[in-house]
């Protein structure tokens, strides 16, 4: 699903560079829910702009989904990430003015999907987080779970291979957080690829694999519950010479 | 996507309205302005009567009859100089006039009240050479006789807009009937009498017949040059008094030809005679040569026409300035639609969309204004009142301009917001 071979993010400015990510391998088989962890700064959100394509990087070799990334032009990683990335955001980035409905439809207008194909994805979409009875309200009126709930509808709606969540709980409280953790669970149940950016290390026992990243780099990985035969092979899921820890 | 586009365009607005209100008076007051000053130089500059304006003459004759001529051959004729020219039966039509006023009012009216009411006192081709639109009646058909044509304008005053066709007029104590009314007529530049400054004046009240008007003694009241002493119009058929202007119609170039040859002859025979030491220099101007002789464009508002292009460009810049503030509020949003899928080209053209909006909406504004600032002009500057026209071509200049104006106002504010990569927009 996605492989970054040797990834290098170097941001410069007149008197520094600071090595974001450097020599970053990774390998992320289909159906597997990836926490990332680390502290702050160390690189975690870079990797998720460049793993989402929202970030360009230096050097290295990364391809999504079979296709590699690098020399497409900008209207072709447009379409990569409309078709194949979802984006669940910390801060839920919901437009405040446009009801839930319309939030949701947001990148389905880009995909070219007629009114009627439009409806159908939002609608189930909506359904799949619980919130199909509140399509017409507003972001301000519902609470933060529930936003982050149309957030994950507006990530889904566009039926993506590979979820890409920063910090999905970080502004919710725990109950809420709760409801948002099951809700990615049993999407990932359903088969969906989800890497989750967290702070929480509950959060990130829960999931089939935990990386941390230190210093741009990754420093150790590792595997907490299994994950079906077709979905990883532990082979070809490491990333380094690092060894695997059971929790 | 066009539909889309223009929902989220007036959701920008709403968000936003006292900057978009800005934006727009900001780029009316530019383009109003320039506008209204287009419409000036377009009234000024305009062909009067393009369907034929190729094929009409103006004559300037070198006979001034002792050796103090002119520098350029005269835009006024004497009284036989003109008559050879209605003589020739070279031209399609021609016509010989002077200007004079009189007071007028309905003779068979109780009513005392006179109108001042300028005069034309022409031959009759005068009315085919220039097209002039017939409402009630007909032309007169001779250069003799004690009938008139009246113009729209005075039809109303006098008639309040009957066919007023076999009324008698009272002017200045004479009885001439009405034997033709015209349509209303525009005419700028008003091409016939374009000299001393006259151009812009509206077209006369009454048309008269030559001799009648000669006989009559009406004034001159344009310039007119002699080399002797006369006691007025009636005397002037067989002196050296210059006051006619002369129009003739000539259909091709062969025409033209053979119209100079006949002056040219003209001339060199009066030369011959004896009657003048002169070159013989006789020129034919058309319309639109004869209204550029005459400088007719003031160069003032040619100067303030260009300051006024100047002025739009920092109205471009101060929107452009805002449109900055307003797209950088709208950072996020672009690089949350970006990093949702929309290309650089998809956000581009919802830039476009808004601005195109956006000029359309200050394109009204600013036809308004420009409305506004004839209608100002003309009321402090009565002048101005024949020029201070917003035609309907000024209309589509005026809207072109706005969108023209509102998507330069936008073009670097785009580019900006296009030029972060998106997880910076999102920060």
């Amino acid at each position: 699903m996605l492989i970054m071979n040797n990834i290098a993010r170097i941001y410069r400015n007149e008197t520094i560079q600071t090595h974001a990510l450097r020599d970053f391998s990774l390998e992320v088989k289909a159906g597997e829910f990836i926490a990332v962890t680390g502290p702050s700064g160390s690189g975690k959100s870079t990797f998720l702009n460049v793993a989402g394509l929202l970030d360009t990087f230096d050097s290295g070799e990364y391809q999504l989904d079979g296709v590699s990334v690098q020399g497409l032009s900008d209207n072709q990683l447009s379409k990569l990430r409309n078709e194949k990335i979802g984006f669940i955001f910390q801060n839920y980035n919901l437009i405040p003015d446009y009801s839930i409905f319309d939030n949701v439809d947001m990148p389905l207008r880009y995909r070219g999907f007629n009114r009627a194909e439009r409806k159908r994805r939002v609608e189930k979409a909506l359904e799949k987080v619980g919130l199909a009875s509140r399509a017409s309200y507003l972001p301000s009126q519902l609470s933060g779970g529930q936003q982050q709930r149309v957030a994950i509808a507006r990530a889904l709606a566009g039926e993506p291979k590979i979820l890409l969540a920063d910090e999905p709980t970080g502004n919710l409280d725990s109950l809420m957080a709760r409801q948002v953790m099951e809700l990615l669970h049993s999407l990932n149940q359903e088969g969906t690829t989800i890497i989750m950016v967290t702070h929480d290390p509950d959060q990130a026992r829960e999931v089939s694999r935990n990386i941390q990243i230190i210093d741009g780099e990754i420093s150790d990985f590792r595997i907490y519950a299994p994950l079906q035969e077709n979905q990883l092979n532990d082979k070809e899921s490491h990333i380094s010479d690092k060894e695997a820890v059971d929790a | 996507m066009l539909n889309y586009n223009l929902k989220l365009a007036l959701i920008s607005f709403k968000r936003a309205p006292s900057l978009y209100f800005l934006v727009i008076l900001t780029l009316s007051i530019g383009v109003g302005l320039l506008c209204a000053n287009l419409a000036l130089v377009s009234s000024m500059a305009s062909d009067p009567i393009p369907e034929k304006s190729e094929k009409l003459f103006h004559i300037s004759m070198n006979t001034w009859p002792n050796d103090q001529p002119n520098e350029e051959p005269f835009h006024i004729l004497r009284y036989r100089d003109a008559m050879k020219i209605t003589e020739s039966d070279i031209p399609k039509h021609s016509a010989v006039f002077y200007e004079s006023g009189v007071y007028a009012r309905d003779a068979e009216s109780t009513n005392l009240k006179r109108f001042d009411s300028k005069v034309r006192a022409t031959t009759p081709g005068f009315f085919a050479l220039t097209n002039a639109p017939i409402a009630y009646g007909s032309a007169f058909s001779k250069s003799s006789g004690m009938e008139v044509v009246i113009g729209h304008e005075l039809n109303n005053k006098i008639f309040a807009g009957e066919n007023s066709v076999g009324k008698v007029l009272e002017l200045d104590g004479e009885l001439l009937m009405i034997v033709g009314v015209l349509k209303p007529w525009h005419l700028r530049p008003l091409f016939y009498h374009a000299t001393e400054g006259r151009a812009f004046n509206l077209t006369d009240d009454i048309f008269v017949p030559l001799e009648t008007a000669i006989d009559l003694g009406w004034s001159i009241h344009a310039r007119s040059s002699s080399t002797v002493s006369y006691k007025g119009v009636k005397f002037t058929r067989d002196r050296n008094v210059f006051y006619l202007q002369a129009w003739a119609e000539l259909e091709n170039q062969n025409k033209v030809t053979a119209f100079q040859q006949y002056l040219d002859n003209y001339s060199q025979s009066l030369k011959d005679a004896g009657e003048h030491p002169l070159d013989i220099r006789n020129e034919l101007s058309n319309v639109n040569d004869w209204l550029l002789e005459n400088d007719i464009v003031d160069q003032k508002v040619l100067a303030f026409t260009l300051a006024s292009v100047l002025f739009l460009c920092v109205c471009i810049f101060n929107a452009s300035s805002l449109l900055l503030s307003r797209f950088h509020a709208a950072k996020f949003e672009v690089g949350l639609r970006r990093a949702i899928g929309a290309s650089n080209r998809d956000m581009l053209l919802q830039g476009m969309t808004e601005s195109i909006l956006l000029g359309l909406f200050a394109g009204i504004a600013s036809l308004l204004l420009a409305w506004l600032f004839l209608k100002l002009s003309s009321e402090f500057l009565p002048d101005l009142a024949n020029l201070a026209v917003l035609e309907p071509k000024l209309l589509l200049v005026g809207i072109l301009l706005s969108l023209f104006t509102a998507i330069s106002s936008a073009l670097y504010p785009l580019y900006r917001a296009n030029r972060y990569t998106i997880s910076a927009e999102l920060k």
